[in-house]
């Protein structure tokens, strides 16, 4: 009943700054080519249905396929891991970014009190 | 009284006359007067005596040597365990390798079956510690192995960036 604020169901936009300050070349927004009804389907957990299902699907599928030899879907995982790590990445960058941004914003304001 | 039980409880293993030995001590232990063997003997006929008294031979009967705290007149024996003693032998107490009105060694309780053994050891110490350190190494090298190989992937990031309806999330690449 307390458990889920709506709060938390419509929150606003992932970035607190404005993703695209400081790139004169803009930045290339992340896409997937599945649909949610294909992920629907599959029943891919809420907590996997981030930018990688592509992947996830190709190798769910490549499992269902080869079960029970599934080593040979050895490639399918690695891209999935891959894809994962390069997730990884991103979302370290724009931690950091994040906090430089923050960092300038509170020496900005320090620098008006003043 | 206390002393010796503070003693008991720090230091479990006691080397008496040269023999380890387990302090046991019963708070409720039973002691009989007469279990008190005599005074040590000083003469020949009291030595012949004491020999008859306890059932050896007077050339097998050897008292501890008297320092004031010995055990008196006590013979002393050879110290077997009991794990060493023959299995097959037709004891009169099989259970215990024991045979009636057989003079016992004061350290007896703690070398039967089921305690301390004196028997010559197979493996030195040293091969013993490193055969354990070896098997114990291997299992930590196994678990470091699997549970600590992600060293690289400890910086800070954002919360997982979810599909939603409407959200866009970018990469760090330029459009082009």
């Amino acid at each position: 009943m307390g458990s889920v604020s709506a709060k938390s169901l419509e929150d606003g936009s992932d970035y607190k700054h404005d993703p695209l300050e400081g790139f004169p070349n803009g930045r290339k927004p992340r896409e997937i080519k599945t649909t949610l009804e294909e992920m629907e389907s599959a029943r891919i957990p809420l907590d996997k249905r981030d930018y990688c299902v592509d992947y996830l699907m190709k190798y769910l599928g490549c499992r269902s396929e080869k079960y029970p030899w599934v080593y040979r879907c050895h490639h399918e995982k690695h891209e999935y891991l891959h894809c994962q790590y390069e997730d990884y990445l991103i979302r370290m960058k724009e931690f950091e970014r994040n906090r430089r941004l923050e960092e300038r914003a509170a020496k900005n304001n320090h620098h008006e009190l003043l | 009284m206390a002393a010796l039980l503070k003693k008991s409880l720090l230091h479990p293993v006691l080397r008496n006359n040269g023999v380890a030995r387990l302090q046991f001590v019963r708070l409720a232990g039973y002691w009989n007067k007469d279990w008190k063997p005599g005074p040590y003997p000083k003469t020949d006929a009291e030595r012949i005596a004491a020999a008859k008294k306890y059932g050896m031979l007077p050339q097998d009967y050897e008292p501890y040597p008297d320092d004031g705290l010995g055990y008196g007149d006590y013979p002393k024996l050879p110290l077997i365990s009991n794990d060493m003693k023959d299995p097959l032998y037709n004891w009169d107490m099989p259970d215990l390798k024991r045979n009636y009105g057989e003079p016992i060694h004061t350290q007896y309780d703690a070398y039967v079956e089921e305690r301390l053994s004196n028997a010559r050891i197979q493996y030195t110490p040293m091969y013993m510690l490193s055969r354990f350190l070896g098997i114990m190494g291997a299992f930590l090298a196994v678990h470091l192995l699997f549970e600590y190989n992600d060293w690289y992937l400890k910086h800070p990031w954002t919360p997982p960036q979810l599909l939603k309806e409407g959200k866009t999330h970018y990469t760090f690449e330029p459009l082009d």
